[in-house]
């Protein structure tokens, strides 16, 4: 059993990861909360089904399940990339100078206007994706590895590396640090902080939109709602890891999977989701900048 | 300014008044918005059915009969506000609510405004065990559905452990708690424990279940969670049937789950299609809305009970009709129905259902 709920909440980890690396990366260069983060991950979702719907009708997944998945999963962080820029662009950037908490709010209510367009377009039914993959998958000891746990477990892992690679040796993620310590100073040395900043939404919901594609594929299961709960757990990710820091939000993620993990079936399900704000709150009370984080000087 | 506003205030008052008295006003209550909202469309279609052939007839008591839907998004503060509103506008009787709870909670104002109300689908045994004369349902109780559950598991799979879950619902758990205290002696409840809904995720509780080694697992709830669960319970390579209650008997159930719906035992009422009554609804439903849902045919005749009970008492009091409903015996689209001294049936509905083949099949 141990072996299994490991496995179980690190894919679920890996979930709350790739969404918790939006809110970091955001919070990192704008010191902005970005809640209209979760609804971009369930866009990706919702993409997801549409896309992979699309391509059932052409017949593809029959020809090549592995090559479907791949053209939905770029099409999904295509679109979702687009979002996240053009929030940015619209909600937030007209207030970059304006009072910290006039964005947040710009935030909650982008969030507010993602959920009811998905809603009034897309219905207010779950929509649902039948299993695509085998459930019989690796055994080791006595766990039952799924292939989805494999798929999602594997790229969000890659993923993960080539992010850290994109920010520690590239030009641009160069930038993008630069602008995290100083965005004046950045400015001031000839960085373009609107394209980074452009170029940071797109890839936290470019990340985002790679989670809600494999949750569609992990549970099937879709729901305009589905975004708010998934926005707080990979919030509380970050903050568990220390928000602003990249390895943290990856760490925090994985953390909060396991926690769920353990705690649902170890302790009792009914408390599910209070394990993981008990050891958000105790973590926060002994270390305030988070597992990982800076301590944070004079920003907010 | 204040002349402006006395004008306001009589263009208020006259669009009130301009509410038409004199018609029937019949109130549909269930989850019409949500994740639930298919059931709530359902009753709502099955009361519009049996309000437009009413009116196709000319009427009641030679007045129209209007329909009045309320939408408490399976929320039981919102079925409150439903409530509220109903006696707001003088409906004169109430088909809802769908969930247990929010029937439990609209049943207190039904009662105070003697409203009669009768729910096509509420299961839970308290909401006829307050000792409102007016409320009723047309569908069995949790009591009778969690016996029928466990005389199949008793007589029929003989395990000798069985889990127990529930979704913290007064529906879901009251359901699991009955079938636990069925059970309870005769064969051993390994597991119990509850779950989120709306959660995506299920494979903590299932992992643990299964180290449990039970033989069958009971769920109390509905079927967006019911479709999570045995799709995640086979990819943990958990391979016993699931048993569960009227709440998962839906198509959506098995869209969700896809192969792994199938063997899933669920407690439902009687096939009614060898009916020909119910045929004739079938055809007349489908024609105007397209296939029924399980629970149209319960909302139709709950409907036609109330429209009769006004006809033959040639009244809208809310005391004689439900005198009449208690006492008199119905011939719907779903067969005979009369009610006991709390409101229930008084026949037990339930016979067990099974998923072959991507479809319902009701067990011989």
């Amino acid at each position: 059993m141990f072996t299994q709920q490991l496995i179980n909440g690190l894919a679920l980890g890996a979930v709350y990861a790739l969404i918790a690396l939006g809110y970091t990366m955001v919070y990192g260069i704008l010191q902005l909360i970005n809640f209209a983060h979760g609804e971009v991950y369930m866009l990706g979702a919702y993409l997801g089904i549409i896309i992979f719907g699309m391509l059932t009708a052409l017949g593809l997944p029959a020809f090549s399940l592995s090559l479907s998945l791949l053209i939905t999963v770029l099409i999904s962080i295509a679109f979702c990339s687009l979002y996240g820029a053009a929030i940015e662009r619209v909600a937030y950037r007209p207030l970059r100078n304006a009072t910290k908490l006039a964005p947040l709010i710009s935030a909650v209510g982008m969030s507010i206007i993602l959920q009811n367009f998905i809603m009034l377009s897309q219905g207010k039914e779950y929509k649902n994706l039948p299993p695509q993959l085998p459930s019989e998958g690796v055994i080791i000891f006595d766990a039952n590895v799924s292939p989805a746990q494999i798929f999602i477990l594997s790229s969000s892992i890659l993923i993960m590396i080539v992010l850290h690679l994109f920010v520690s040796r590239t030009r641009l993620g160069k930038a993008m640090r630069a602008t995290s310590q100083d965005r004046m100073m950045a400015g001031l040395v000839g960085i373009n902080i609107n394209q980074v900043i452009s170029v940071t939404f797109m890839i936290g919901s470019g990340l985002a939109a790679v989670a809600g594609v494999m949750v569609t594929l992990y549970y099937g299961v879709v729901h305009f709602f589905m975004g708010y709960l998934a926005g707080i757990k990979a919030f509380t990710a970050a903050v568990l890891g220390g928000i602003g820091s990249i390895p943290g939000a990856m760490l925090g993620g994985f953390m909060l999977g396991l926690i769920e993990n353990f705690g649902a079936s170890y302790i009792s399900s009914v408390y599910k989701d209070a394990f993981a704000f008990v050891v958000l709150i105790v973590t926060l009370l002994i270390r305030p900048s988070g597992l990982l984080g800076r301590k944070e000087l004079d920003k907010v | 300014m204040n002349r402006i506003l006395s004008l306001l205030v009589m263009v208020l008052l006259a669009a009130c008044s301009q509410q038409d008295d004199n018609v029937i006003r019949i109130g549909a209550a269930g989850p019409m918005t949500g994740d639930q909202s298919k059931m709530g469309i359902d009753l709502r279609n099955g009361v519009e059915l049996a309000v437009a052939e009413w009116n196709d007839k000319g009427g009641l008591l030679g007045e129209k009969i209007v329909l009045f839907p309320g939408d408490d998004q399976a929320d039981p503060k919102q079925a409150v506000s439903v409530a509220n509103k109903f006696v707001n506008q003088k409906v004169h009787a109430v088909v809802g609510h769908w969930n247990s709870n929010c029937s439990i909670n609209a049943s207190t104002y039904y009662h105070a405004a003697n409203i009669v109300a009768i729910s096509p689908a509420s299961t839970n045994p308290r909401l006829t065990k307050q000792g409102f004369k007016n409320i009723f349902r047309v569908c069995g109780t949790d009591d009778q559905q969690g016996g029928v559950a466990a005389d199949f598991i008793l007589k029929r799979l003989k395990p000798k452990r069985v889990a127990v879950i529930h979704d913290k619902t007064t529906y879901g758990q009251g359901l699991a708690d009955y079938f636990k205290k069925s059970i309870e002696g005769k064969v051993e409840v390994v597991f119990y424990d509850g779950i989120q809904t709306r959660d995506p995720d299920y494979k903590a509780i299932l992992t643990a279940i299964k180290q449990k080694k039970p033989e069958v697992y009971f769920f109390g709830g509905v079927y967006p969670e019911a479709g999570r669960l045995v799709r995640q319970a086979k990819e943990v390579g958990m391979r016993i049937p699931m048993i569960t209650g009227d709440g998962v008997y839906d198509p959506t159930f098995i869209g969700i789950a896809g192969k792994a719906a199938e063997g899933t035992y669920v407690t439902f009422g009687k096939d009614p299609s060898g009916l020909p009554t119910s045929k004739s609804f079938n055809e007349k439903y489908t024609r105007k809305y397209g296939a029924p849902g399980p629970y149209s045919i319960y909302a139709y005749d709950a409907a036609n009970i109330i429209l009769t009970a006004i006809g033959q008492t040639g009244s809208t009091d809310g005391t004689k009709v439900a005198e009449f409903i208690s006492k008199n015996t119905f011939h719907g689209a779903f067969g005979e129905t009369s009610f006991d001294k709390n409101g229930d049936v008084s026949k037990a509905p339930y016979v067990m259902w099974q998923v072959r083949d991507g479809k319902f099949v009701e067990v011989q």
